[in-house]
């Protein structure tokens, strides 16, 4: 994939906004009323940040962490304190989920194509991925991680999240206290509030009307994630499967909400609870209620 | 005029006070706010003004009465 | 799947091995659905000695239309009942006095402080006010208000202009406030210093209604002074005139040697002794000098304000007010101390002496004396998923008075002379969006 490295900065009435593109998404930054150069270094730091995490961690790019580690299933391979950090907490919430989120479940999507379709794939075909599925089949230990021979690896449930966290972390570096909101793909952060006490508005996408906002929710500090089928789903039988797939049965989830958004301290929390939500399907509220974090579902 | 010379040491006091836009963050909380609970304020200034001979300070009174 | 407590718990701590640092601040969010936010309060006030009771209900919308503008309306209701001093002072015997309609009388047992004819009045307050910005850096005010009780009713309107400067560390603000008040007193308006008569006799009264103009000057100073305080100083004029006297407070004129209020003889029914109406000039001046500061510890944060007050009546009084508020639970605990002095209105006098020149001014109300008055009271409050917050309060309220020693005439030195006040204030309040 070629992502644009141009990330372009203008001006609104009463802050800044930084554009570029980075994971397959559009990522903004808006910039509290500060000088121009301060802005731009702002914008600077959190797109080559959203770009080195691109980089590091993209199952695409040849150059990347994910990459290496995926080609050297069945040998060992050492990783650097980033990416150990990242396989632990891979590994907690598989723990967490009991099974059901699970890092190495991305080769199921050779049998699953969300295009908004009908294809459903058969039981045989699910069951032949299913064995290189599992993180109980990984050896673990940190720093070295062995796979078996066509098991695979994906940060793509975790990784847009933390990449806002720790792209909020090098704006705190160069501009603490600064207030920014990053938004990678509606996965939102905002470390400090702003100087009047208004808070940043940030519109939730309403599932069925694409482009149209049904919600706005006044973001003061924290951060928001929200997932959802809107885009990428089966339509099957009169169900819609989502494109979140239960690791332990190899099927999507069914009867999920179309869209969770969770508000949380940190995106990386946020974006846990919207998954593990997800993941329970029908149960999804009930999880979202006990956990006491502010939620909307659609 | 006696209330000059307070004016102009209010004044001084901006120039060398205040804080950065980004260090704000305790000033957002509500709490800090002046006017955070209005309508109590209001209501105290009310029975206050019932009671006593003296009356707002903090901003327009809500209202006339014929309580005092 | 697990326990959800253990859930979160897990979550945290996953969470902060993995992005290292400790994110201090907790999440603060808010859905914008329709822009209206509430605030609503239940009051309850009650004196001591079956005086004075009120019960008032107030409601104030507020709805945000970006860009910071917004509109507010509050509306109050409360009902009043009981009776205050009335000025008239106590005996050793019972006293009787025509009731404010002319039509009746009441009494008043021997040794109490004579209470106003007991009463029952409703009051409705509508209030409302629109906020914009004016351009960068400057906000405009403006407000209405109406308010109507059976025999007075209130018509005012305000307008301000705020300026920020300073990175928005300072603001300084000017505002002007006008109103008019008309004053139509059940019985009509007693003629100043006319001596109460008979009932049926109303040649002590005026008929018609009477007004009072009031204006008032603001201007504002708020300040940061740092990351975790800010001042704000206000500066008020107020100008009155018009009908200022309180129609229902009365003077005993009383004996020279004894202290005793002279004795009269109705004709049918009336008072049993000599009472006068009281008079205040017809113009009034105040100005006060206001501050307040508001600083965090951490997460407890102080409230301390002062105002000083002076007018043209010769009246001064201070005003010390002190909060605390201290995160408790899941809410938080604020005690309260207010503490406030005032010196008496120069026309203020416990009794009129017969045969003394009669003043041009005088009034008996403990609201014109010497006094301090103290109130403690705590609040709780308590926030709820969805940013809503219920709170209670409970507060008391003394009053203790006194009067000019010159002024204390033979056996009155042995009675109660100033008429102390105790009153508990409880509030509910909730707040809430739709």
């Amino acid at each position: 994939m070629n992502t644009s490295c141009a990330a372009t900065l203008t001006r609104n009435a009463d802050h800044w906004v930084g554009r570029f593109v980075a994971m397959a998404s559009p990522c903004e930054i808006l910039v509290d009323d500060v000088q121009a150069s301060l802005a731009q270094q702002v914008l600077d730091v959190v797109a080559s940040e959203a770009w080195r995490i691109e980089r590091k961690y993209s199952r695409y790019r040849t150059d990347s962490a994910v990459h290496r580690i995926n080609d050297s299933a069945g040998s060992e391979t050492v990783v650097d304190d980033e990416c150990a950090n990242l396989l632990d907490f891979a590994a907690t919430l598989t723990r967490l989920s009991e099974g059901a989120f699970d890092i190495t479940s991305g080769v199921l999507r050779k049998a699953w194509t969300f295009d908004g379709g009908n294809h459903v794939p058969s039981q045989a075909q699910i069951d032949a991925l299913l064995a290189s599925v599992g993180w109980h089949r990984v050896e673990w230990q940190r720093p070295v991680l062995q796979l078996q021979a066509g098991m695979q690896i994906d940060f793509g449930g975790i990784g847009k999240e933390y990449a806002v966290d720790s792209a909020a972390d090098q704006v705190e570096r160069i501009a603490p206290g600064l207030s920014c909101l990053i938004n990678f793909g509606g996965d939102v952060a905002v470390r400090n509030a702003r100087p009047d006490g208004k808070p940043w508005r940030v519109g939730i996408e309403n599932c069925t009307r694409m482009g149209a906002a049904e919600r706005v929710v006044q973001l003061s500090r924290g951060a928001l994630a929200t997932s959802g089928d809107a885009r990428r789903f089966v339509f099957r039988d009169g169900h819609r499967y989502s494109h979140i797939l239960d690791a332990r049965t190899g099927w999507p989830v069914r009867n999920a909400p179309h869209s969770i958004t969770v508000a949380a301290d940190t995106c990386t929390q946020a974006g846990t609870l919207t998954t593990l939500a997800m993941l329970k399907g029908c149960n999804a509220e009930s999880l979202l209620r006990e956990s006491g974090a502010q939620y909307w579902l659609q | 005029m006696k209330k000059l010379p307070f004016c102009l040491v209010l004044l001084g006091l901006a120039g060398c006070a205040g804080v950065q836009p980004w260090e704000r963050d305790v000033l957002a909380r509500p709490e800090m706010s002046l006017d955070n609970a209005p309508l109590e304020a209001a209501i105290d200034d009310h029975i206050y003004f019932s009671k006593e001979a003296s009356s707002g300070g903090r901003g327009f009174g809500g209202g006339g009465c014929g309580c005092n | 799947m697990k326990n959800n407590d253990n859930l979160n718990a897990a979550l945290a701590a996953a969470t902060c091995a993995l992005l290292g640092s400790a994110v201090a601040a907790p999440v603060a969010a808010q859905e914008e659905s329709s822009g209206w936010s509430f605030d609503s309060t239940l009051l309850y006030y009650g004196e001591s000695d079956d005086r004075v009771r009120d019960i008032s209900a107030a409601v104030a919308a507020q709805r945000d239309f970006g860009d910071e503008r917004k509109f507010s309306a509050t509306l109050t209701a409360d009902t009043l009942t009981g009776a205050s001093a009335s000025g008239a002072i106590a005996l050793d015997r019972p006293q009787t006095f025509t009731s404010p309609s002319g039509r009746a009388v009441y009494t008043t047992a021997a040794g109490a402080v004579p209470l106003d004819d007991t009463f029952l009045d409703t009051r409705f307050a509508l209030n409302a006010s629109w906020t914009q910005p004016l351009a960068r850096l400057y906000t405009v005010s403006a407000g209405v208000g109406f308010s109507t009780e059976y025999d007075y009713t209130h018509l005012g309107a305000n307008l301000s202009l705020a300026r920020d400067f300073n990175k928005r560390n300072t603001t300084l603000s000017a505002g002007v406030a006008w109103s008019q008040d008309d004053v139509d007193p059940v019985g009509g308006r007693p003629i100043p210093l006319a001596q109460m008569l008979d009932v049926g006799n109303d040649s002590n009264k005026r008929n018609g209604g009477e007004s009072k103009d009031v204006l008032d000057l603001l201007l504002g100073f708020t300040q940061v002074l740092n990351r975790t305080t800010v001042l704000r100083v206000n500066y008020s004029y107020s100008d009155s005139s018009g009908y200022l006297n309180d129609p229902y407070k009365l003077l005993s004129v009383v004996d020279p040697l004894t202290g005793d209020t002279l004795a009269r003889v109705p004709i049918g029914q009336g008072p049993d002794g000599v009472y006068l109406f009281e008079s205040r000039p017809d113009a009034r001046t105040k100005q006060s000098l206001y501050a307040e500061v508001k600083h965090a510890f951490g997460t407890p944060v102080m409230h301390f304000a002062y105002r000083y007050m002076t007018d043209d009546w010769g009246i001064d009084s201070h005003t010390g007010e002190v909060r605390l508020r201290w995160p408790l639970g899941d809410g938080y605990i604020e005690p309260q101390l207010r503490y406030y002095t005032q010196s008496a209105a120069d026309f203020y006098r416990a009794s009129l002496v017969n045969g003394a020149a009669l003043p041009r001014y005088a009034s008996a109300d403990f609201r014109l004396g010497d006094f301090d008055a103290t109130t403690v009271g705590v609040k709780y409050g308590h926030g709820t998923t969805g940013g809503n917050e219920w709170s209670i309060r409970a507060e008391y309220y003394q009053q203790t008075g006194s009067v000019p020693q010159e002024q204390i005439i033979g056996n009155q030195a042995r009675r109660e002379q100033y008429p102390d006040l105790s009153a508990v204030i409880v509030q509910f309040g909730y707040r809430f969006r739709l």
